[in-house]
């Protein structure tokens, strides 16, 4: 006999052998009193029409939850979503503010939206709000950067050192680490530092070397030396030539047995790295020696 | 289209249904009251969700509704079926110690129902009363044929013994 024989049996689904031989056996007998008298029973009394009434009243009154099935509704909503990303990018870039850098051995021109130039030294990096430039002139510089400042509204440069303010002139702006100088070329420019503010005439320069104000004599010429491939000094420390000479080749410094303090008075050429390296070790007596990238600064005496 | 949402589809689906889910519980928990409430509230879901639900889908959605329900609220309380006592009137002529035997009979198998488990005595009255196929069964239960095959053949088993007293 197959598995669960007794439900088969009761569905009619008995092989003709297999009822014959479930018809032999001595169960036979009550197994079919069973299924007769089980299909005579019957569940208690359910009044349909009733429990329909009950729903109908209760619940036809009010419309269904009906849900309004729109294909477009989804695509309505990414497009919605994708619609203020966009939108808001668009806000968000606009109110980002221009910038432009430059690495080191590098140099670069920006013109700004009333056609001012800004002369990038090496290593240097100014940022600007197009958006708001009509309104007011400020620009962020880092590093080294001559501007020829178009006549017009205060142009205004912010710096970590100080704030140079002018209204139409030529200047250039030196930040670097431990040195601020402003040196003005054309027109007057205010600067703006620890809270003081200097007038600067054209041909003249403000500087200021590890929180110092320094000295400085006139400039020579109408724009900075640098801006012919030129990096001149006055009277300034070692360590910032050296800084410079960083900066125009994009090679380290190293010094052995130097006083760094010791003042430069001189200039180098930022295009040919020999006479750039001659130029600094000739006046101050000191030898150097160039390994790849590298540049060991030595004193005269002594052996690298 | 039609849609369980519209009145007269929704009506016939009640009306093939209902009487089946009242039996459906009834055979599991023994109780006309319940059972009455598991069809109001089956298809009040029903009408609830008219829109998510297709009218292919209705059947064993409502059965599933109905079997949530009570699932874990009656399984404690013991179950006293009573059988609406079918003798006929064409049993009439038949003699009075057929009838009483008869009568005897379905007591015992009354007692023998009440005794078996909850799946085996509602798959075997669905298919004696309500006369559903086992495939049927099979979808309310929400398992598989061999499964209510199972059920049966042990219903049927232990029936008999019960009832021969063996």
């Amino acid at each position: 006999m197959q598995e669960n024989y007794l439900a088969k049996w009761l569905s009619g689904e008995l092989s003709e052998k297999e009822l014959a031989e479930f018809k032999k056996s001595e169960e036979y007998a009550s197994y079919q009193k069973l299924k007769e008298i089980s299909s005579t029973l019957k569940s208690p009394e359910f009044d349909m029409d009733s429990a329909f009434e009950l729903i109908k009243q209760q619940h036809f009154g009010q419309a269904p939850k009906v849900i309004t099935l729109n294909p477009f509704k989804k695509f309505l909503r990414v497009a919605a979503v994708i619609a203020i990303m966009l939108a808001g990018s668009y806000f968000y870039l606009n109110t980002l503010d221009e910038s432009v850098g430059t690495s080191l051995a590098e140099r670069s021109e920006v013109i700004l939206p009333d056609n001012s130039e800004v002369f990038l030294n090496a290593d240097s990096h100014v940022s600007f709000s197009k958006k708001k430039w009509d309104q007011e002139r400020n620009i962020t510089l880092k590093g080294e950067a001559f501007f020829k400042v178009a006549k017009g509204k205060k142009f205004t440069v912010q710096t970590d050192h100080g704030t140079v303010a002018v209204l139409g002139t030529q200047f250039n702006v030196e930040n670097r680490k431990g040195f601020f100088e402003v040196t003005c070329y054309e027109g007057l420019v205010s600067v703006t530092f620890n809270d003081q503010e200097t007038k600067l005439p054209a041909g003249s320069s403000f500087l200021v070397i590890d929180g110092k104000l320094v000295k400085t004599a006139e400039p020579k010429d109408n724009q900075p030396t640098w801006m012919n491939n030129e990096s001149s000094f006055e009277s300034i420390p070692l360590q910032f030539v050296f800084a410079e000479l960083e900066r125009q080749f994009n090679l380290r410094v190293t010094t052995k047995n130097i006083n760094t303090e010791l003042l430069f008075t001189g200039s180098f050429n930022n295009t040919d790295l020999n006479m750039a390296l001659k130029s600094i070790s000739t006046p101050s007596q000191i030898q150097y020696k160039v390994e790849g990238d590298n540049v060991l600064f030595y004193a005269g005496n002594t052996t690298p | 289209m039609s849609n369980v949402c519209e009145e007269q589809v929704f009506s016939s689906i009640f009306k093939s249904n209902s009487k089946t889910v009242f039996n459906y519980i009834y055979y599991k928990f023994g109780n006309a009251e319940k059972a009455n409430d598991a069809v109001q509230e089956a298809f009040v879901k029903l009408w609830e969700n008219c829109a998510k639900v297709s009218p292919e889908k209705a059947k064993s959605y409502v059965y599933t509704i109905a079997n949530n329900l009570y699932l874990n609220v009656i399984k404690a309380e013991k179950v006293r079926l009573k059988y609406a006592n079918s003798v006929n009137e064409q049993s009439s002529n038949l003699s009075p110690e057929f009838l009483m035997e008869e009568k005897q009979y379905k007591e015992k198998l009354e007692n023998a129902l009440n005794a078996l488990p909850e799946n085996q005595r509602t798959t075997f009255l669905l298919n004696r009363i309500d006369g559903k196929k086992y495939a049927e069964i099979a979808e309310m239960e929400g398992v598989s044929v061999k499964a209510i095959e199972k059920r049966m053949h042990l219903a049927l088993k232990s029936l008999r013994e019960q009832i021969d007293g063996l």
